[in-house]
């Protein structure tokens, strides 16, 4: 065995899964080191089968190694029995293709999907031997950066990344990798290369923003502290969704991901404008890519990967205006090819016979709607437009379809929410029971109604980032109550406890002097945050006493409008009057339409200079 | 209908592997080859495809096979080596493909080269001299235990730099056939002195059937 050095095989001789660490997968790209000017190691703060299940990876993935001379390599968080074996055995946290540390790479990247993985991100850099704070690296360390969702509030990680990307990666970060190269061949230190990557379009600099603050703790402002650099940094999107191919390339893991199937992208953004849902607003605008791309390259993909399950991804599939003709041109190949279509993300408004009929074809698993609040009040509140009656439909089809499985997904502890809202979820889940009865059905086949409600987490960027979210306490009798509105053995309630949401939540809305109680919550032996099994929160609080910082100013307490967020020099395209107007439309029960019916005037069409929609024509129904 | 035996070296990176996700790997680098296989005719369709003998995580190989089916007559079988080939993930190498000609029920006994650390001298020696070597066989029918004396009277090791090299010839039956791991032997020794065990390596080189011919 002789690419491994002994360390390594023995490390991994004492491990679960060794096939997590050891790379090789199909598709997995390996180049000379020599003929390589650019290297990057792009780092899931997560486990590999979370992180190949990521298609944000494989999409830069593959458009990164597109680039001759530059090299794109994974990196996982590995799973704790490794992490133990690789310090005994001081082995530096490695890519899976070169095995090289992460020292020898130009630049680090992370993902930032999730809050509760920021203490991976730290365990990762100490692995490899990289110093936390971006003031104690210069120019001999590779640039570690940060890309994903969670920058749209990216303070609490602050002071740990030389650059951040808010917004879309495919052409940023080809201009990041761009710059370095250039950097690297020029000579330039730090300052410089910094200065050079801050006129790229999303590029946020943490370093060169001075942050002041309130007596009361409130940010004052947060205010460049350079010349030339943007006062604001506006998102970057990528404007026409088939100016890029989706990859035809996956890595197909050896070890089972979690998501181990083809998927292909077909919409970025959503119209719905769900007043909860970070996802809605900052992946705006909305933008399809067409039909034909999607079926070429999915059947491509299928082909390179031999996959048998494709899995069309977006954040509302069926919003899709040409979902049917999608479908037709997957149908069309599909069955040849052993390929069977998966559609997560449906929404019960607007799913149908046909759509039924064109998904299940081969297979038939379990249904899921997002009803997300028990009453018709508070869906209005939250402008989750969905009715009872669209939710009777969606299942009255389903159950003639032959599915005898369907989940609801809720949220509890909603702005307005009341005991009569949590009664609801009850009452709701047993009328699809009812529902079921009250049609034909298979003799002695029983119906299963599965409930699952997760603890409302007040996000950056929506219209509820003003609320506070309700305490542990409020959120427990909650769930005790749901429990006893709950009276059919044909209804299972799945909840979580709510001890990773307070924490999901003060990092969500939280300012950079968040980032020394991630730090001293990592020293404490904080990661793998995520995984009930690990997470501590007498660790959390302690680490927050330490450091001075009382996690209920960021969560328990609610915003002032005109209020300074620690997010405010972030501009993701949905403007702060348009989140204040849907608040206050919130409180008073009303509806926003979505926007291929009607603009709302978030703001985010600016980012591709003209309106979302053709209104004119009345194609939408 | 022709089974094809599908024979590959399984080494490196390949040797953590596990069967199960072998199989899958195989499954849809199959599928991806649009070779001619034969699918189960059943309400899924799945490829036929049938391991022999599988190897344990972290050991390598130079002689690994499965099967599969095809309804066609006349297959190029070298395209099909070379269609593969490319697919594979690294650590696995095609080494032939063709029509089989032994079952694998026929399979009787393995060969193993197997290195340990010079520090094992002395407990090779010991074994050498005792009159048994009992250990314990774990099986799905539970544990048994067994004298490794019965199949492995003596160890004849010789010495490579800072290393020992022997070859072990072991039952390697399938089904109910009886089955010994090499590793029974490196834990017995291991348990009679420090041999760390990543600093022992074992391949397999090649598969017997009963009347001792290669098995192909």
């Amino acid at each position: 065995m002789t690419s491994f050095s002994p360390e390594l095989r023995q490390a991994l001789s004492l491990v679960q899964k060794p096939g997590r660490y050891t790379g090789g997968e199909p598709g997995s790209v390996y180049k000379n080191k020599a003929d390589v000017d650019v290297r990057m190691a792009f780092c899931f703060p997560d486990t590999y089968e979370i992180g190949m299940s990521f298609l944000g990876e494989k999409i830069l993935y593959e458009l990164l190694n597109r680039h001759e001379n530059w090299w794109c390599e994974r990196v996982f968080m590995p799973w704790t029995d490794m992490k133990e074996q690789m310090e005994r055995l001081h082995i530096p946290l490695y890519a899976l293709e070169s095995k090289d540390p992460l020292t020898d790479f130009d630049i680090v990247g992370f993902s930032l999907e999730y809050e509760l993985c920021y203490t991976n991100i730290l365990a990762m850099l100490d692995l490899a031997g990289i110093p936390l704070h971006a003031t104690e690296r210069d120019e001999s360390w590779p640039l570690i950066i940060a890309g994903g969702p969670c920058v749209c509030n990216a303070e609490p990680m602050a002071d740990f990344f030389d650059i951040m990307q808010l917004g879309e990666g495919e052409e940023m970060l080809q201009q990041i990798c761009a710059v370095v190269e250039q950097g690297k061949k020029s000579g330039w230190n730090k300052e410089q290369l910094l200065l050079e990557l801050a006129k790229i379009p999303g590029v946020y600099v943490p370093s060169f923003y001075d942050v002041t603050y309130l007596p009361d703790g409130r940010v004052e402002s947060i205010r460049p502290n350079r010349p030339g650099v943007p006062e604001r940094v506006t998102k970057a999107i990528v404007k026409d969704m088939d100016s890029f191919v989706p990859p035809e390339n996956f890595v197909v893991p050896l070890v089972g991901a979690v998501h181990d199937r083809a998927s292909v992208e077909v919409l970025r953004g959503c119209v719905r404008g769900c007043r909860f849902c970070q996802a809605g607003q900052i992946y705006r605008p909305f933008r399809e890519r067409s039909p034909k791309v999607i079926s070429d390259s999915a059947r491509v993909l299928c082909h390179n990967t031999g996959y048998d399950e494709l899995s069309l991804t977006s954040l509302s599939t069926s919003d899709h205006s040409r979902l049917e003709e999608i479908l037709d041109r997957l149908n069309a190949w599909a069955e040849e090819d052993h390929v069977s279509l998966s559609l997560p993300s449906l929404r019960v408004d607007n799913f149908s016979q046909s759509l039924v009929e064109k998904t299940t074809k081969v297979r038939k698993s379990g249904l899921t709607f997002a009803a997300e609040a028990g009453t018709q009040r508070l869906r209005d509140v939250i402008n989750k437009n969905v009715t009872w009656e669209e939710i009777e439909r969606g299942c009255r089809i389903a159950f003639a379809e032959g599915y005898t499985s369907v989940k609801l997904y809720f949220m509890m502890g909603l702005p307005t929410e009341t005991m009569e809202d949590i009664k609801g979820i009850a009452d709701t889940a047993q009328k699809v029971v009812d529902l079921y009865y009250s049609m034909d059905h298979a003799k002695g086949k029983g119906v299963q109604v599965t409930i699952s409600v997760a603890c409302f987490v007040p996000k950056p960027d929506t219209p509820f980032q003003f609320c506070a979210q309700d305490r542990r306490e409020t959120l427990r009798e909650k769930q005790k109550y749901l429990l006893s509105c709950v009276h059919s053995r044909k209804i299972k309630v799945n909840y979580h406890d709510s001890a990773t949401s307070v924490l999901e939540d003060v990092f969500a809305k939280g300012d950079r002097r968040m980032g020394k109680v991630i730090e001293t919550a990592y020293k404490k032996g904080a990661f793998f945050d995520t995984w009930e099994e690990y997470f501590n929160y007498d660790r959390w609080r302690e680490s927050f006493a330490e450091c001075g910082i009382d996690p209920d100013f960021y969560n328990y307490r609610e915003m002032g409008l005109d209020e300074v967020t620690p997010w405010s020099h972030l501009d993701v395209g949905v403007s702060h009057a348009h989140l204040v107007r849907e608040y206050k439309k919130a409180l008073r029960a009303e509806t926003t339409q979505p926007c291929n019916h009607q603009c709302s005037g978030c703001g985010a069409n600016k980012l591709l200079g003209g309106p979302c929609f053709d209104y004119s024509q009345n194609s939408i129904s | 209908m022709i089974t094809v035996r599908i024979r590959f070296r399984k080494v490196d990176e390949a040797a953590y592997i596990s069967l199960l996700d072998l199989q899958r790997v195989f499954h849809r680098i199959l599928k991806r080859s649009g070779l001619p296989v034969y699918y189960t005719q059943g309400f899924n369709p799945h490829i036929y495809l049938s391991f022999a003998c599988p190897l344990s995580l972290g050991q390598e190989s130079i002689c690994e096979c499965c099967e599969v089916k095809t309804e066609e007559e006349n297959q190029d079988f070298a395209l099909w080596k070379e269609t593969l080939q490319p697919l594979m993930p690294r650590g696995i190498e095609i080494t032939s493909v063709a029509p089989a000609v032994s079952k694998v029920a026929d399979i009787d006994h393995a060969e193993y080269a197997v290195t340990v650390p010079a520090s094992a001298a002395d407990a090779l020696d010991e074994y050498n001299a005792a009159p048994a070597a009992m250990v314990m066989k774990k099986s799905k029918r539970g544990k048994k235990e067994m004298d490794l004396k019965e199949f492995l009277p003596h160890i004849d090791y010789q010495p490579e730099g800072d290393e020992l090299r022997f070859s072990l010839m072991l039952p390697c039956g399938s089904g109910e056939a009886p089955n010994l791991n090499p590793a029974l032997l490196l834990s017995y020794l291991q348990q009679k002195s420090e041999i760390p065990p990543w600093l022992c390596n074992v391949t397999r080189v090649k598969l017997y059937t009963k009347n001792n011919e290669e098995f192909c």
